[in-house]
């Protein structure tokens, strides 16, 4: 579709007179084609292109040697079980559970309360990554961005399985 | 009485139209990287976290919800020098928990800038994860992240 200026061919060529020489041509070329499939691979290129790069949490550990002595009445030790439930205790108490969409509130509040807050989270072996990071991400929000974790023992299993029965 | 117009012959010129697509589809062609074929598909679970993953220098420790453990890194170099030349071209390699602590260490020293990141499945179990973590904390790497996904919300 390309429309393209052909120069008439001079019918009186070649009776003695001087060939003009050719002039520019006239080219016009349709470009509607070319946008179309330019566009059709922006559209490609721009649906497939990842903007969204994924997130991530940093988390700062201690070295091996480092062990804290914490007071027992600031040490907010959360229990998290396999099924995603959450106990918490302050010190040595009985454990008591505490609702997920509850926890953020919660966890402000005990910061109000003593802003010294150290906070132990102790996640079962079982439970899902994702409970975990929700808990971390609640933590983080909850402004307490200083936490440890330590291994769910047999002695945790026991004192949450007092508190249950309790 | 009005005469009625005919049809308008319409030429639009193209050029400027062209070039403008022409840079845009470069932009675009530049700024795409394909995902890369992971050796494991894993679901991330997501977060408030507004950190961006760094695109460099990244050594990822994956974790499937079939308590598997991939170490990724991002430069086939290192991966070469790790696992081997037959290897290179691979995104992550199966590793065995023993091993991952000197695999992690022999990567640091051929790249120190390293970061380490976990990137867990949502359904993966803490197990596993606990015990990449304390490896991490084993070999002194005391400071790396966990990658999720924006949480919408």
């Amino acid at each position: 579709m390309a429309g393209v200026d052909v120069p008439q061919p001079k019918a009186d060529k070649g009776k003695g007179k001087k060939v003009k020489r050719q002039a520019r041509l006239g080219v016009r070329i349709d470009l509607t084609p070319m946008v179309d499939v330019v566009m059709l691979l922006i559209t490609f290129f721009m649906l497939t292109t990842v903007f969204n790069t994924p997130q991530t949490m940093e988390i700062n550990i201690p070295p091996d040697e480092a062990k804290v002595e914490v007071a027992e009445s600031a040490l907010l030790t959360l229990r998290i079980l396999t099924d995603g439930a959450i106990y918490w205790n302050m010190g040595i108490e009985t454990p008591e559970k505490v609702e997920f969409k509850a926890l953020r509130p919660f966890l402000e509040e005990r910061l109000k309360s003593n802003p010294k807050l150290i906070t132990l989270v102790k996640v079962e072996r079982e439970a899902t990554f994702e409970i975990m990071v929700n808990i971390m991400d609640e933590l983080n929000l909850a402004k307490i961005t200083r936490f440890s974790t330590a291994p769910f023992t047999e002695v945790d299993k026991r004192v949450i399985a007092k508190a249950i029965s309790a | 009485m009005v005469k009625k117009k005919g049809r308008v012959n319409i030429h639009i010129d193209m050029t400027p139209m062209v070039d403008v697509t022409m840079l845009l589809l470069t932009f675009f062609m530049l700024t795409t990287h394909f995902r890369p074929p992971s050796e494991a598909e894993v679901i991330l679970p997501s977060s408030h976290s507004a950190f961006k993953l760094p695109e460099s220098d990244v050594m990822t420790v994956t974790i499937t919800k079939d308590n598997r453990i991939f170490l990724g890194l991002d430069s086939q170099y290192i991966r070469a020098r790790l696992f081997g030349e037959e290897n290179k071209l691979k995104q992550g390699i199966e590793v065995d928990k023993e091993a991952l602590a000197n695999l992690l260490i022999q990567a640091r020293i051929i790249n120190p800038k390293l970061r380490t990141v976990i990137k867990g499945d949502k359904a993966a179990p803490y197990g596993p994860v606990e015990d990449v973590m304390n490896i991490l904390q084993k070999v002194k790497i005391t400071r790396f992240s966990l990658v999720t996904d924006l949480e919408r919300s």
